[in-house]
């Protein structure tokens, strides 16, 4: 036994060591780590870390999560129907050419640092996404510039009408106001100085930690923190919410759906989101060059059968991108599921089959390597040998990018305006027009649908460029899914919402 | 003595520079684009070339190197690409968690397997030998994360005595921190126990039935004398070396347990640098695995030339 003894002595005196060293680390976990009574801190079960905490740099869904809490936006989008409302800008007014937006800004607003929130705010925010290239400088391609006339009002000056204005500045909180020299003052990866109902306390490895924000201009939170516990593996996320460690998770399985609705013991929710999932060829390899070949394909796709298998039913089938719930929703769907139609379709363009077709899909969204299966099952009668390939989401990207593909399927998410789900993806060179669709009439459609002011004009224009969009396949669109979320029975005034925002600001715990 | 001292520190500083280089070369053979994932789906060119210029990316591949490597020695492993934070804040963050677990880990193993594995070699085919056998074959052969999300839904979901996840400070909360270790803990333990178990077992043998062991017996030593000073300190030796590795593997970071039980180490910060292609994070962590089992190994061999003195030369 001799030979074990300093071992056990050397492992017993790194216990001690690490006890002493976890100590000096953390600074904020007394709270809420007992899960005492009295104090009311909402712990909800996140699946990842936020990468960093600036909202102007990060593009991390993990970090939103948490900043929609703490950060305020100028406008925001209603919880019911996504339309723009007042939040630190109180009202707007275009000007007759449609190139001069002024926003009347609200009174009496504070950072969480006790600072008064006015204009130079948001000009200093603005120019920051725009000066320093940040991702969300897309957002401001037509802006020429941000004034500040007086401490109240901020005009933004553009080089064409922009309708979706309002979605660029307020769809999300990569768009927040940060107080004046906010980079110099704090570090914000870490740091936080917003307008919104709830303060960055800490964030560390575990958990990123939230406090009431008691000068919130409209109204003080009912509870008195927010915890944000990461939790990866859903099976531990749904135990913790089962045990009562935790009072909100979005971490659920869709498989998991049905059995949690019945027990009573938690509260599930779904709603229709506003994100699509797609399946897209690459026009520089053929076969799948031939718009026959694509429509051949999505004639034999059957796409209730996708969205079944992918989410246990937690999505609806669509032929276009928007979702039926939106105003801007095109009611059109010329494919309808025929293998028998579609082996003639490829007869007529000459293809002879057998043939092959790679399908990149990523291990990191496990819906997307069910979906690709099923749609490989459903090919094969009609000829076509999918070979799926599953790749991790960097490698995925890198051979998206370089066009090292036959087709690939995924999803675009967190999509208000139109123009976010058409522009960038279909456009002629668009940024993420990755399968080279070029369509000079569709491009024509979207770059007018793009200044047209009028709504019921600009929805006429979308339409018909979803129509030769959809027909041309230039994306096969499959089905918009559900936001699906679970919470502890007797939460009150959480509301869930379809483009996935995480607020709250209002809710009450049981 | 100090010679030999000296020329294995010497054979593991040249080892630690090939790892450094085949670190380096590795993580950037993997395809991938950490400028891509970072800025999510839409931005311009403008903003990629200005992100890229920014971590140093468009550097040829050499010169990145020597740039990392020149900082390194000097303990500064750069910033993370994901969230700016130095990586050696990063690492210092997560090392207290991964401590705590593959301690604990292998206390635990220890604990099942010395006993276990020295009953088993006393009274072979015996039926505690035979139990033995089957908990450790299982041991080795289930899948850690099965067992790890088996102990879950039992212990936390069906029983509820523990929590199902996480992780504390010991001087926050004693009584959660020890809670939460003791599930993440079983699930690693179990399975280093049963690799040590089949060990002992197996040189416990060997030792009784060597010559020595027979001479001493032949002697008319009592059993009891011949056990301890014949058997066990010969069978117990090797099993320096067995824990060396197995703690050195623990420390590493046990991916898999990390991520089911949300505990904070590095295995966990290591994945999430892979995901994100964080070359400074991914480098600065493998670079520490190395570290680890460079120094252990030193450690154990030491430990060995004082416990037998053939190797002293």
């Amino acid at each position: 036994m001799r030979a074990s003894r300093p071992l056990a002595l050397a492992a017993a005196g790194a216990l001690l060591l690490t006890a002493c060293g976890g100590g000096g680390e953390s600074v904020d976990t007394g709270g809420s780590g007992g899960g005492g009574d009295g104090d009311s801190v909402l712990i909800a079960a996140v699946s990842a870390q936020p990468d960093q905490l600036d909202p102007h740099v990060t593009s991390a869904y993990a970090s939103f999560q948490v900043l929609e809490n703490v950060y305020d936006t100028l406008v925001v989008p209603n919880a019911e129907d996504l339309t723009f409302e007042a939040s630190l800008a109180e009202e707007w007014e275009v000007s007759d050419d449609n190139l001069t937006w002024t926003f009347a800004l609200r009174d009496g607003v504070t950072f969480h640092d006790g600072s008064e929130f006015d204009s130079a705010d948001v000009v200093y925010s603005y120019n920051r996404i725009i000066d320093e290239e940040l991702s969300n400088a897309y957002r401001f391609a037509n802006v020429e510039s941000v004034e500040a006339p007086d401490d109240r009002t901020v005009v933004i000056n553009l080089s064409q009408p922009t309708p979706n204005l309002l979605e660029r500045i307020g769809a999300f909180k990569g768009m927040s106001i940060v107080s004046e020299n906010a980079a110099e003052e704090f570090d914000l990866t870490t740091e936080a100085n917003g307008t919104g109902p709830f303060r960055l306390e800490s964030t560390d490895a575990t958990s990123t930690e939230l406090s009431a924000f008691e000068d919130y201009w409209d109204g003080a939170p009912a509870i008195s923190g927010v915890e944000f516990r990461y939790i990866t593996e859903p099976a531990a996320a749904l135990t913790a919410l089962r045990n009562g460690e935790v009072h909100w998770t979005d971490n659920v399985p869709p498989q998991q759906i049905e059995s949690l609705g019945e027990g009573g013991e938690v509260e599930l929710e779904t709603t229709a989101s506003v994100d699509y999932w797609y399946m897209s060829m690459n026009y520089a390899v053929p076969p799948f060059d031939n718009p026959q070949v694509r429509r051949a394909i999505a004639t034999a796709v059957d796409r209730d059968e996708v969205a079944e298998a992918a989410r246990f039913g937690a999505a609806r089938a669509n032929q276009t991108a928007i979702p039926e719930d939106s105003f801007f929703y095109y009611d059109y769907a010329p494919f309808e599921t025929d293998p028998d139609a579609a082996r003639q379709l490829l007869e007529e363009a000459g293809v002879t089959t057998p043939l092959t077709m790679g399908l990149m899909v990523t291990d990191e969204l496990p819906e997307s390597v069910t979906s690709a299966q099923v749609i490989a099952s459903q090919l094969e009668p009609i000829g076509i040998n999918v070979e799926v390939e599953v790749l991790d989401f960097a490698t995925w990207l890198d051979r998206q990018s370089q066009g090292q593909f036959d087709a690939f399927l995924l999803s675009w998410l967190g999509n208000i305006d139109p123009a976010a789900f058409y522009e960038s993806q279909h456009i002629t060179d668009g940024a993420n027009n990755y399968q080279g669709y070029s369509n000079p009439e569709v491009d024509a459609l979207l770059q007018e649908a793009s200044t047209t002011v009028d709504e019921e004009e600009r929805k006429e224009l979308y339409d018909q460029a979803a129509k030769l969009i959809v027909d041309d396949v230039s994306y096969l669109y499959l089905f918009n899914p559900d936001v699906v979320q679970a919470w502890v029975p007797g939460l009150e005034g959480y509301q869930i919402r379809a483009d996935r925002a995480i607020n709250f600001e209002d809710v009450e715990l049981p | 003595m100090t010679g030999y001292l000296l020329r294995r520190v010497g054979q593991s500083l040249v080892v630690l520079a090939g790892v450094s280089v085949l670190v380096f070369s590795l993580v950037h053979l993997v395809r991938g684009d950490p400028v891509r994932l970072a800025l999510g789906t839409r931005f311009s060119q403008e903003t990629y070339d200005a992100l890229r210029a920014r971590n140093g990316l468009d550097l040829p591949l050499v010169e990145q190197f020597f740039n990392w490597a020149g900082r390194a020695v000097t303990g500064d492993l750069g910033v993370s690409f994901r969230s700016g934070e130095p990586v050696t804040a990063l690492i210092a963050e997560r090392l207290p968690a991964t401590l705590t677990l593959a301690f604990a880990a292998i206390l635990l193993a220890l604990l099942i397997a010395v006993p276990l594995g020295t009953i088993s070699a006393l009274r072979p085919r015996s039926v505690v030998d035979r139990i033995a056998t089957v908990i450790s074959q299982i041991g080795i052969s289930v899948p850690d994360f099965w067992l790890a999300i088996v102990l879950i839904l039992v212990f936390a979901g069906t029983l509820g005595w523990l929590p199902s996840g996480g992780y504390v400070p010991l001087t926050d909360d004693p009584l959660g921190w020890a809670q939460r270790l003791i599930l993440p803990a079983v699930t690693t333990g179990v399975v280093s126990g049963s690799v040590i178990t089949r060990f002992v077992r197996s040189s416990v043998l060997e030792a009784l039935g060597s010559d020595h062991v027979r001479t001493a017996q032949a002697k008319g030593l009592p059993q009891r004398q011949v056990f301890t000073w014949h058997v066990l300190r010969n069978a117990l030796l090797p099993l320096v070396t067995v824990t060396g590795v197995q703690l050195a593997y623990l420390l590493s970071g046990v991916v898999v347990v990390e991520i089911v039980f949300s505990w904070p180490g590095l295995g966990q910060l290591a994945l999430q640098a892979v995901r994100a292609r964080d070359y400074p994070v991914l480098q600065g962590a493998v670079l520490l695995f190395a570290l680890v089992f460079l120094v252990i190994n030193l450690l154990v061999d030491l430990l060995y030339t004082r416990i037998d003195p053939r190797i002293r030369r």
